[in-house]
């Protein structure tokens, strides 16, 4: 069975903050069309806050997640502050005192980051939000390893599918959120809060599967 | 309108007599506009204007030919290569770094040597960013001697240039009095020196020339520096820093061997932009790290890739957010950390869909930094109101009312986003709140100045949070309330409700908060200022927010400053009844209609919930959303006052401006406060804040 290990793998979380930082224009371009225009600054900045405190120290997964989480829950406000921090935070939950990470603890933390995310936000599939990149992420997941695929061809599948998550935005119309006021002027442009949330599934994602052994 | 806007501008000679050929193309471009209009803007150089009456066309027009030619090819901008490469790698150092401004200078031009052409650029950055009344602080190094020998800045007033660090032999013709006095020179600036050595003997010798009067008072100017210009030195065996006399080579090896990789402002760093401890630090004058951090802008100038590790490790420690180097240095730092596909990437860049060009897309404000406009803005509000606020631990997200918070008072803490000011901030003070927690534009503040506020505002007998019900709000006020009862602060909240139109009245605790806020953060800190107990600071809040009655209606939607258009729409003979201070929905979209009608549709909503009898006393607040001037508040009271008047309902207090703006938005909120015995008391209770004062 295929596992990576805990152990010194809060590196991932270094890569998942320079990914961030360098969408950061990107980020903050998508989110002028039909929000605020600062979702890729404020990611930057908690992300860039927790990577300072990261840098240069060998640890845990699970505990890099949960600096990470902390760091936006406590340090970003709004509501994206809030809502990545509990989901790194739950994410830290489940890996912790895990050593080598299988498919199942991974399986148990993506849900464990989905359901606090749902405890504190309203918003559902289709609602042209992150849900649209977590969901379908988190479920392609759970059916490739429960059709017997390997842990490595899960994260594929994951990947896939936050990426067409992500890309399914761009035909929604926005329902929660400050887009939601902008009714049909949201359609045919990405969700910058889905579009951040597939940059983190997948350099998490990719991270784990180059250390599966 | 006249048809003054249409007829021709009266130009020069060859304008009129273009205007005069304006219903035909000349001969010569053929019959094609396009190339017409490129022609008189690239090679005749005429401004849009100028060719739209040339035309006889709109500016739009001109707009839309010009962005056209060049989809079609028409005109061709090219850059040369090398200009072409600097500029790449300055964008992606500025991405990379995250730095505010990158000028990178071309590598191929070995015409000159580097240190001057760094000194020509360095020259170009104070050009742009050093303005009239700025305190810059001066570093020493043959780079920056450089920059201040190439400057040449006009028409500056009231600058003044501070020496970053003390004296140094003068064995070397860059010292940092050579330096301060080259710059101040270049920018007609007053100069101020730091007039000890940069290293004495003894941390005791150091302590007792830092109680001079004349070091402090050159210290206090060194305080007030918003921006700095440094060089960065390389500690490689090579580096000038070894002869340069400025520090003892003894000292050196202990650094070095501690892993000191460069030097910025007299300090030492490792790899990673942490400070290295050694024997220098305490018998060292002039700047330290964290202040030098603190400044706002932080224009390093250095190039040769030798400093390669040393500028990197200044960039990674956040010491550097304008940088100023070249091509060969600045390709070096980026592959150093990590940047190896610099070249495919930039090709790769995605092209940003083209949006169609239309003649205004964009709302005019006064920014400077779009990113920078919250922090711009704190900055002026402490300035302004220094007598009412001051920030906690110099953060201007958390800010504590001057003579507020005393022993035995209940604390009351409300924020909430910007955006909406006056509120919150204007209502910190005496008597009122003691502090506020700011957040980003339309965004909640995050736990941590929350918590700061409420250790700020208590005074033992528990702190009140007071905020509008949205859900960002809740989140973060409910994690600072849990950490803050971890300090052993006893935290009590009200969520504020009074956007009656937000919500049915079977679901009240659903509701918004919005304009009401204001009479409700009244009644809270009157009760505090009193010195009731938590409970009953809490008990009358409560019902002060359930005796708050607000509609508002938008007639145009506001514009956020990073993106300066509209974040949503409303037609152009519509209005929105009861939209939110962030443009949340409201009961209905409809046809605008006279003000006195508008009026009567909200006071009709409101008479619907509010059981006020004859006799009856309330509160009134007209408030405008931002746009909406006075004139039309006073027609909207005058309706108002009419309304009540007819129900024999007496108006106790009135308030009429701007009081929970919507940025920009067009449009403007009712609130009444239904007073009793007790709420009339609170009401007149008094209060001394930047936008509310009672006496």
């Amino acid at each position: 069975m295929q596992t990576f290990s805990n152990a010194n793998a809060g590196a991932i979380v270094l890569s998942l903050a320079e990914r961030i930082i360098e969408n950061r224009a990107y980020l903050s371009e998508i989110d002028g069309k039909i929000g605020d225009g600062d979702h890729g600054v404020n990611m930057a900045k908690g992300f860039g806050l927790a990577a300072d405190r990261l840098k240069g120290k060998e640890i845990t997964l699970s505990e890099a997640l949960d600096t990470l989480g902390t760091v936006l829950m406590t340090e970003i406000g709004g509501s994206m502050g809030p809502l990545y921090g509990v989901m790194f935070t739950e994410f830290a939950e489940k890996l912790d005192g895990v050593p080598a990470i299988d498919a199942a603890t991974y399986s148990r933390m993506l849900h464990a980051g989905l359901e606090g995310i749902q405890s504190i936000g309203s918003a559902k599939v289709g609602d042209k939000t992150l849900i649209d990149t977590l969901v379908p992420a988190v479920d392609a997941f759970d059916g490739a390893t429960a059709s017997g695929k390997p842990f490595d061809e899960a994260l594929d599948a994951l990947v896939a599918a936050a990426e067409a998550g992500r890309d399914s935005t761009l035909n929604l119309v926005a329902r929660v959120g400050r887009a939601s006021r902008l009714g049909e002027r949201s359609l045919g442009v990405l969700d910058a809060g889905a579009t951040s949330c597939a940059i983190i599934l997948k350099e998490l994602s990719l991270g784990a599967r180059a250390r599966l052994a | 309108m006249t048809s003054k806007t249409s007829s021709p501008r009266k130009g020069g000679a060859s304008r009129s007599s273009a205007a005069d050929t304006s219903d035909a193309i000349p001969l010569r471009y053929g019959d094609d506009p396009y190339v017409w209009a490129c022609w008189l803007y690239y090679e005749d150089g005429m401004t849009q204007g100028e060719i739209a009456d040339a035309m006889g066309v709109s500016r739009a027009t001109v707009n839309s030919y010009l962005a056209e030619a060049r989809e079609k090819g028409i005109v061709n901008i090219s850059l040369e290569p090398a200009r072409l490469a600097s500029l790449t790698i300055a964008q992606e150092l500025k991405r990379h770094f995250g730095l505010a401004d990158c000028l990178v200078v071309p590598s191929d031009d070995n015409a000159r040597p580097l240190i001057d052409r760094l000194g020509v650029a360095g020259a170009r950055a104070l050009q742009k960013l050093v303005k009239s009344g700025d305190t810059l602080a001066v570093s020493w190094g043959r780079t920056v001697m450089s920059v201040g020998e190439h400057a040449d800045v006009h028409a500056l007033q009231d600058t003044t240039v501070v020496q970053a660090t003390g004296g140094t032999t003068a064995a070397f013709s860059y010292t940092p009095e050579l330096c301060a006095a080259s710059i101040a020179r270049a920018i007609s600036a007053r100069c101020v020196g730091i007039t000890a050595p940069a290293i004495v003997k003894s941390p005791e010798l150091r302590q007792m020339l830092l109680d001079e009067p004349l070091l402090q008072e050159q210290f206090a100017t060194l305080a007030q520096a918003n921006r700095i210009l440094f060089g960065i030195s390389s500690l490689r065996p090579n580096s000038t820093i070894h002869t340069s006399g400025f520090f003892e080579s003894v000292s050196l090896q202990h650094y070095l061997a501690a892993g000191a990789v460069g030097v910025v402002a007299g300090r030492f760093i490792d790899e990673r932009g942490r400070p290295v401890a050694g024997s220098l630090d305490d018998r060292t004058v002039g700047i330290s790290l964290d202040m030098l951090r603190r400044i706002g802008t932080r224009i390093a100038v250095a190039g040769g890739f030798d400093k390669v590790p040393a500028l990197l490790a200044a960039l990674r420690g956040g010491y550097v957010n304008v940088l100023i180097t070249d091509a060969a240095t600045g390709h070096g730092i980026l592959r150093a950390d990590g940047v190896t596909d610099l070249d495919t990437r930039i090709s790769q860049r995605p092209k940003l869909a083209q949006t169609p060009s239309s003649y205004r897309t964009h709302v005019k404000k006064f920014l400077n930094n779009p990113n920078e406009v919250v922090e711009e803005m704190l900055d002026g509000v402490v300035r302004a109101h220094r007598d009412y606020i001051e920030p906690i631990n110099g953060s201007h997200r958390a800010l504590v009312a001057k003579s507020g918070p005393r022993p035995g008072k209940v604390g009351l803490v409300i924020g909430g986003g910007t955006g909406h000011e006056p509120c919150f901030l204007g209502y910190v003070g005496k008597g009122l709140a003691d502090a506020v927690a700011v957040g980003n534009i339309f965004s909640s503040p995050p736990p941590d100045p929350i918590v700061q506020c409420a250790v700020a505002a208590s005074g033992g007998e528990g702190v009140l949070f007071v905020y509008g019900n949205y859900a960002g709000d809740v989140m973060n006020f409910e994690m600072a309330a849990e950490i803050a009862e971890e300090k052993g602060i006893k935290v009590r909240t009200v969520l504020t409700t009074d956007d009656i139109a937000s919500s049915p009245i079977e679901d009240r605790e659903g509701r918004r908060g919005v304009a009401g806020n204001f009479f409700i953060f009244k009644i809270a800190g009157a009760a505090c200022d009193r010195g009731l107990s938590l409970d009953a600071c809490e008990a009358v809040t409560r019902k002060a927010n359930l005796r708050t009655y607000t509609v508002g209606v938008a007639l145009e939607p506001c514009s956020m400053p990073q993106t300066r258009r509209h974040n949503f729409e409303i037609g152009p003979d519509d209005m929105e009844i009861g939209m939110g201070i962030h443009g949340e929905p409201g009961v209905t979209r409809e046809r605008i209609k006279p003000a006195d009608d508008i009026t009567d549709a909200i006071m009709d909503n409101i008479f619907k919930e509010m059981k006020a009898t004859a006799g009856d006393r309330v509160a009134v607040l007209i408030n405008s959303f931002g746009a909406t001037p006075l004139m039309e508040l006073y027609i909207l009271y005058r309706r108002v006052a009419q309304r009540l008047a007819a129900k024999n309902i007496v108006i106790e207090a009135n308030w009429i401006g701007h009081y929970c703006t919507s940025l920009d938005m067009v449009g403007a909120s009712i609130s009444i406060l239904h007073l009793d015995q007790e709420l009339t008391d609170l009401l007149h209770h008094p209060c001394e804040t930047a936008f509310l004062r009672i006496n």
